[in-house]
């Protein structure tokens, strides 16, 4: 516990994003009588096994110094392979598939970052059109159906109050991702081309190992959650689900990942899909529109990048000062040396 | 001179393969060109029409126009925006607003000049805003891609997300739907900015600053060229060009709402990512630095051309984006091996 207390306090991001999700679950809490009770709390954490997933996707790749753009398109095309599939193969088959496609989606991204040493926001902006145009093909330009919609309610039935099988898995991801990211030389390779490349290159790491791993994790986390949304609704579109980027990116950032890689960690995804949950669930009571939830989501985005670039600034300023400082010091050092040889 | 002359001796197959390789995308990109023409002569009707190429130039201004603004950026080593789409949106919304209601006053409401210059700087004030974040060290992605939702939630919010209408004689129709000796006005535009373009990247002080800030960062910094400024102004240039293009659309369409540009606009499914493939496929670099706006151009019309030849070969919406897709991820792999080891990339 007091190592918990001081790994806390000595993240600075991290802190803040507890702060945050803290103040926003607090402003809904006081602001809305049934905001602390049971069933919101199901509801919350029925979000979070979708939010969640996608925010630790753009964890994972952005701790590996990259973004992936394509996390929405990803989704969608994995929720149109599942639903389609469901009818003829069942639904246990279908999102077999489906993973396996988004994984393997995420596997030759990887591999092109990797083998190119391109920057992963170039392909990924180019497989996030492809993507996109492959699951409208898929869908035959119209909205897929399920036609017998009592079949995925195994994922919704209520486990001990709180929890349905979706959100359990999901914590169940998010618990083995952490392990892996923490404990393995895997997760580590990850974190040191994220935060060094050319120091880890040179030390011998190949790029090409962690990039792949980063992408396919990321690739399934979009595909899972694209399977959850699917089988929840009972439909999917070619088109649907890219308000999943902004709402993933947010997580991430809130949860503390740095833009120039390296940093962050499976908590800190959590905490901040947490905080986008509690915002999009206590805006639903104040029965608004959806391009305000938007707006309210940005303007949380552009807080944390805010507070995230303005910190960096400062500590740069501050390092430099103190560098000069140690300079000026030496200086004058110098000069009282060569006063009092001059003296004597 | 020593150089030329040792540049000179060169056996001639080397300076060929080197010319080659300082032109391959252009020449990919011409032959491909060549192709797709041939093609659609033989296999598609009323292909080799004037009314159709007039089609596919007037298609391609929309998107060419934007894409040429954000060459710019991309040029600059910004990478790219992810708001263009909103900001065309917002800038939209404010232009009719203005032919309506002329903002709260009935004097001004049809009053083209005044709805343009409110558009604009709408436009102005986005881009600035935007520019500032990155310029002070903001990703450039994250931080659009916060500013394209507070684009789009204002756009919305103040138009109450309903479709604001304005009746049909207006000023503004010399732009949305007038021609001008046999080609729409929003083509000369489009032929305009881009030879303007063109002018101020090669020939102007400016336009070398953006090169040598986007090639490389860190002598642009020790030479007193920040990337601070630098990013302030090729965000609002591009933000201007989309509020251009979205003053045309509206004063094309005599409507105007806040998801215009969403969704299924048009061929590809998103003006952001249409445009964004449109600087691709032109063969620019995304790490910036090398490109120029005439490949932006080609790279519109050569999208438009094959979108035009999909359409009248009766195809649906998914094969025409996944032939922009493909063509993006062609184009990204092609300069991807062919900038293997340069600077180009990091």
């Amino acid at each position: 516990m007091e190592n918990f207390i001081k790994k806390i306090t000595k993240d600075v991001d991290l802190s803040f994003a507890i702060l945050l999700s803290f103040c926003v679950y607090v402003f809904f809490a006081i602001n809305i009588e049934v905001f602390f009770s049971h069933n919101i709390s199901f509801a919350i954490l029925e979000r979070f096994a979708v939010l969640g997933l996608v925010g630790l996707a753009l964890t994972i790749c952005i701790i590996a110094g990259e973004i992936d753009l394509s996390i929405g398109s990803n989704a969608a095309l994995c929720a149109v392979i599942v639903v389609k599939l469901t009818d003829p193969l069942g639904a246990p088959l279908a999102m077999l598939i489906g993973l396996s496609v988004s994984t393997l989606i995420g596997v030759t991204q990887g591999f092109v970052i990797a083998f190119i040493r391109i920057r992963a926001i170039v392909i990924t902006v180019g497989t996030l059109m492809l993507l996109r145009g492959v699951a409208l093909l898929i869908a035959e330009e119209k909205t897929v159906m399920l036609t017998d919609f009592r079949v995925p309610d195994f994922i919704t039935t209520k486990v001990l109050m709180y929890f349905s099988p979706a959100s359990l898995t999901v914590i169940f991801i998010f618990i083995c991702v952490g392990i892996f990211m923490r404990y393995t030389k895997y997760g580590r390779e990850i974190y040191a081309i994220g935060g060094a490349r050319k120091e880890a290159l040179t030390a011998g790491i190949p790029l090409r190992r962690p990039m792949i791993i980063a992408f396919a994790l990321s690739g399934f986390c979009a595909g899972f959650a694209g399977t959850v949304i699917g089988l929840k609704s009972g439909t999917a579109q070619g088109l649907g689900l890219q308000y999943l980027l902004l709402a993933g990116t947010v997580a991430a950032f809130v949860g503390g990942v740095s833009i120039l890689g390296g940093k962050g960690g499976v908590l800190g995804a959590a905490i901040g899909a947490l905080t986008v949950n509690f915002l999009n669930t206590g805006l639903v009571f104040y029965a608004l529109q959806v391009h305000f939830v938007q707006l309210f989501t940005s303007v949380l985005l552009v807080i944390v990048i805010v507070f995230q670039t303005m910190s960096r600034v400062f500590d740069s300023r501050q390092a430099r000062k103190s560098l000069l400082a140690t300079i000026d010091e030496r200086k004058t050092s110098l000069l009282e040396k060569k006063r009092s040889a001059l003296g004597r | 001179m020593s150089a030329i002359i040792e540049n000179n001796q060169l056996p001639f197959s080397a300076k060929f393969l080197q010319f080659y390789k300082d032109r391959t995308l252009l020449a990919i990109l011409l032959s491909l060109f060549a192709v797709m023409f041939i093609y659609g002569i033989f296999f598609t009707e009323n292909y080799l029409t004037i009314t159709n190429f007039k089609a596919i130039i007037r298609d391609a201004a929309l998107y060419g126009i934007m894409a040429i603004g954000l060459t710019f950026v991309t040029l600059s080593g910004n990478f790219f925006l992810l708001s263009l789409k909103e900001t065309a949106s917002i800038c939209g919304v404010t232009f009719a607003m203005g032919m309506a209601t002329g903002f709260g006053s009935p004097d001004l409401a049809g009053n083209f000049l005044v709805s343009l210059l409110a558009a604009l700087a709408v436009g102005v004030v986005s881009g600035v805003i935007q520019g500032y974040f990155v310029g002070m060290g903001g990703n450039p992605i994250v931080v659009t891609l916060g500013g394209a939702g507070i684009l789009y939630g204002i756009g919305a919010w103040w138009s109450d997300n309903l479709v604001i209408n304005f009746t049909r004689p207006h000023d503004a129709e010399w732009l949305g739907t007038g021609s001008f000796l046999g080609l729409p006005s929003i083509t000369w535009s489009f032929i305009l900015i881009a030879i303007a373009a063109e002018i101020v990247l090669r020939h102007t002080n400016f336009g070398r600053k953006v090169y040598l800030v986007g090639a490389n960062k860190a002598a642009g910094k020790a030479t007193g060229h920040e990337n601070f400024s630098m990013a302030i102004i090729v965000f609002t240039i591009c933000s201007v060009c989309c509020a251009f293009v979205a003053v045309a659309f509206v004063a094309q369409m005599d409507s105007a709402q806040s998801n215009y540009f969403s969704a299924e606009f048009g061929s590809s499914g998103d003006m952001t990512i249409l445009v964004i493939a449109t600087v691709m496929v032109g063969g620019n670099s995304i790490m910036g630095g090398y490109g120029s706006t005439l490949r932006t151009s080609l790279g519109a019309i050569f999208i438009a051309m094959v979108d035009n030849m999909m359409v009248l070969q009766g195809f649906n919406s998914g094969p025409r984006i996944v032939g922009v897709g493909l063509m993006i991820v062609f184009s990204i792999i092609v300069f991807g091996l062919f900038a293997k080891g340069s600077r180009a990339q990091e």
